[in-house]
């Protein structure tokens, strides 16, 4: 409201080597100098304004005794470490979970066939254990290579 | 039938173990600050001589024991000797008592991953006080990561008698934590030998990323010089020498169990001579690496505050003065002062006791270690990066990887005695015996988590694993050479491996490693007694700065308790073993 009746009466005075300068504001109609609070909150109020006049900011132009009110920082409404931890945590308890249920059914199969194993060695020694109608090989397979040129039919009623 | 003992996949996968348990946090915050102290770049001649003469032997007959008992530390030393279960047990007890309070600093080094991921980084900005004019009064006295740390990570308490109630955030991720833990350990070796292949590895690559970073930050040359001066008169401290030979000894997690436990599922042909050689080097050398690292950070962090406070003299000067903008530069400083201070005596004299004292020397001389290096010193320095929050992701990464690498060292000492036991093993599945230990150490864990957690963490961190462990690797030394024999294990181990033992490996066991240990207990033992009463560093939030107190006596009752309980394990262990067998005599009478 002020600014707009015009800058006049420029007055250079009090020369420093800085960029720096008093100013007084006055009501030419009343002809009186506006007291020095009324200016300071009109400039608090307008700061952005008058940093971007003068392209600078509030680290570059500083007006005396006018602190400047800071930017509060931005708040998200929920804090981004939340969902990060969320996302990590989810994905630790379902490898987890797989884990042991992948565990819990290894060593299911294990005892199923560790109890048709035991049953075979009560019985007599010439049975051949059976899945499903077909024989199994009493060799363990793993890391083993079967030579098929040694194996016979009798092999197959060897006990295990 | 009897259950095959599961075996690492390859020994990569061994070594890969051993060197992700005994590189851990110690490495990149305990010896560079151990550098600094002692001497810089001469501090290097006492480490590497106790890395020979100390780390490598008792290194070489932790494995060797427990490749040759086949079993973890408490069946391996029952084995030895029936009386000496109790140094199996102690192991056990310091490892249960390392796994309950390291894993907090897994949680804070989530905590701080976490918060990477924001722009600007939290602890590069203080936050705003009530009436947004100015900063939170307890930022602006101590820095905005110091504040961060002790008000937003631990909302620590002043005094460890507040113990306030659990942080609900720092709680939530040691939980995270030790899910992540149960997760690699579950399924015994084979889960934990492909996780080494990551924790061993990844932080290597970190490291050297970082290497590359450092040394072309502005101001890097600054810390490296001011590390390797060689201050050659520290030599003949003895302090130095102490302290090289317990960071050898602590760096390699001796005495704990882990490594009998790692070796115990080794094949029994592996050259473990060989593998603890390559450990130990591997160890020490990334201690060195780290220290490289660290100091390019110190040094880019010091020269940024050195010219910061430099540019805060220029614009006192040039604001009191009114001179002009760009007048005042670093190099002209001190003869345009001398020029106002005979101009301008009285108005120079009023803005004086504003004008801070900028000193380079000064800003390189803060020796910090522990957490407070890679909390507060090293987020200080990443907060000036450019794009901050790689950097940080990259560094707490790091730490993350090495915490669970020696995590998984610690369960492992843990949980092998205890699947060990026929017992304990026919009546639950490991699964279940994992997830016991990590509900049971997470629930106790959970006291770190308080107000007053950090100082809990502190007597942890101090007091829970020293005396004890010099006193289990004396013992167990003695128990290898004098009670086993040293000639009987030479010819296990010729037996088992197909090698000779080399002449250097018996004179170290016998004779030099065990009077070391005997010295260095002495020694702390004199400076507990002579330093007489406790204290501990406490934060005081209205100065914003740490203050030192004296500990209560229930805290000193804690203290006391955290040793003996370990140590009184062997003679307890004996006495019981005796007792039982006298018994037994007593009851049955000889066989014919």
């Amino acid at each position: 409201m002020y600014w707009s009746k015009g800058i006049s009466h420029v007055l250079l005075c009090n020369v420093t080597q800085r960029v720096s300068f008093w100013f007084v504001v006055t009501d030419p109609s009343k002809n009186h100098t506006l007291p020095a609070v009324e200016i300071q909150s009109a400039i608090r109020m307008n700061r952005n304004r008058i940093n971007n006049a003068f392209f600078l900011n509030d680290q570059t132009l500083e007006f005396l005794k006018i602190p400047s009110t800071l930017a509060p920082p931005t708040d998200p409404s929920v804090p981004i470490w939340i969902i990060i931890f969320s996302v990590i945590f989810c994905i630790v308890i379902v490898a987890v979970l797989l884990l042991i249920l992948s565990g819990i059914r290894q060593r299911r199969r294990k005892s199923k066939g560790a109890s048709e194993v035991d049953g075979t060695e009560d019985k007599c020694e010439n049975m051949i254990t059976i899945e499903n109608g077909i024989p199994c090989d009493p060799l363990d397979t793993k890391g083993g290579h079967i030579n098929d040129a040694f194996m016979t039919e009798d092999e197959r009623l060897t006990p295990l | 039938m009897e259950k095959a003992r599961p075996l690492w996949a390859n020994p990569l996968q061994f070594v890969f173990a051993c060197i992700s348990y005994a590189v851990g946090l110690g490495n990149v915050w305990r010896f560079p600050y151990l550098c600094q102290m002692y001497g810089g770049g001469s501090f290097l001649v006492p480490y590497i001589i106790m890395l020979i003469v100390e780390g490598m032997p008792l290194l070489y007959l932790e494995l060797a024991v427990g490749q040759r008992m086949r079993q973890g530390s408490i069946g391996a030393w029952r084995t030895i000797s029936p009386y000496l279960g109790g140094v199996g047990l102690a192991s056990m007890v310091v490892s249960f008592f390392l796994s309950t309070y390291y894993n907090i600093i897994n949680a804070w080094a989530f905590w701080y991953l976490f918060h990477s991921f924001q722009d600007p980084l939290p602890w590069s900005v203080c936050p705003l006080n009530d009436n947004h004019t100015g900063y939170d009064q307890e930022c602006e006295k101590a820095s905005s990561t110091q504040y961060f740390w002790y008000r937003k990570t631990l909302n620590i308490s002043p005094s460890i008698q507040d113990s306030g109630r659990v942080q609900w955030e720092p709680a939530l991720c040691l939980i995270l934590a030790w899910l992540v833990v149960y997760l690699c350990i579950l399924r015994g070796t084979e889960s934990t030998g492909k996780v080494v292949y990551f924790t061993a590895l990844l932080p290597y690559c970190v490291l050297i990323i970082y290497l590359v970073r450092g040394l072309t930050l502005h101001g890097a040359t600054n810390g490296l010089a001011y590390m390797f001066t060689p201050k050659l008169e520290q030599l003949a401290n003895p302090k130095a020498w102490i302290n090289a030979a317990t960071q050898i000894f602590f760096s390699l997690g001796l005495g704990f169990g882990s490594l009998i436990a790692f070796a115990s599922y080794n094949e029994p042909s592996n050259n473990c001579q060989k593998h603890a050689i390559i450990v130990s080097l591997i160890n020490s050398s990334t201690s060195v690496f780290a220290s490289i690292v660290t100091f390019s950070i110190y040094g880019f962090k010091a020269t940024f505050n050195y010219e910061s406070c430099l540019n805060k003299v220029i614009l006192l000067l040039t604001n009191s003065f009114d001179l002009e903008d760009g007048f005042l530069t670093a190099s002209n400083l001190e003869q345009v002062k001398s020029y106002l201070e005979s101009t301008f005596p009285g108005k120079y004299s009023e803005v004086l006791p504003q004008m801070k004292n900028c000193s380079l020397q000064s800003e390189l001389a803060t020796a910090v270690q522990g957490t407070g290096l890679s909390f507060i010193v090293y987020t200080e320095a990443i907060k000036n990066m450019e794009v901050s929050q790689l950097w940080s992701a990259l560094y707490f990464f790091m730490l993350l990887m090495l915490g669970i690498g020696s995590m998984l060292g610690n369960t492992a000492a843990i949980l092998t005695p205890l699947t060990d036991n026929k017992v304990i093993s026919s009546h639950l599945p490991k699964e279940a015996i994992s997830g016991l230990v990590c509900f049971v150490n997470c629930v106790i864990g959970l006291v770190f988590t308080m107000e007053a957690g950090n100082y809990w963490f502190d007597i942890f961190n101090e007091y829970a694993a020293t005396l004890s462990l010099l006193l289990i690797v004396l013992v167990e030394t003695i128990a290898v050479c004098y009670v086993y024999g040293l000639r009987r294990f030479e010819s296990d181990l010729k037996a088992m491996t197909g090698r000779a033992l080399n002449w250097y490996w018996k004179a170290m066991w016998a004779g030099v490693s065990p009077l070391l240990i005997i010295s260095l207990f002495v020694f702390y033992l004199s400076d507990y007694i002579l330093t007489g009463t406790l204290q501990y560093q406490a934060w005081d939030a209205s100065q914003g700065q740490l203050v030192t107190k004296d500990y209560p006596p229930y805290a000193l009752a804690i203290i006391g308790l955290l040793v003996a309980s370990s140590i009184m394990c062997i003679p307890l262990v004996a006495l019981g073993t005796f007792i039982m067998r006298c018994l037994k005599r007593g009851d049955t009478p000889p066989v014919a």
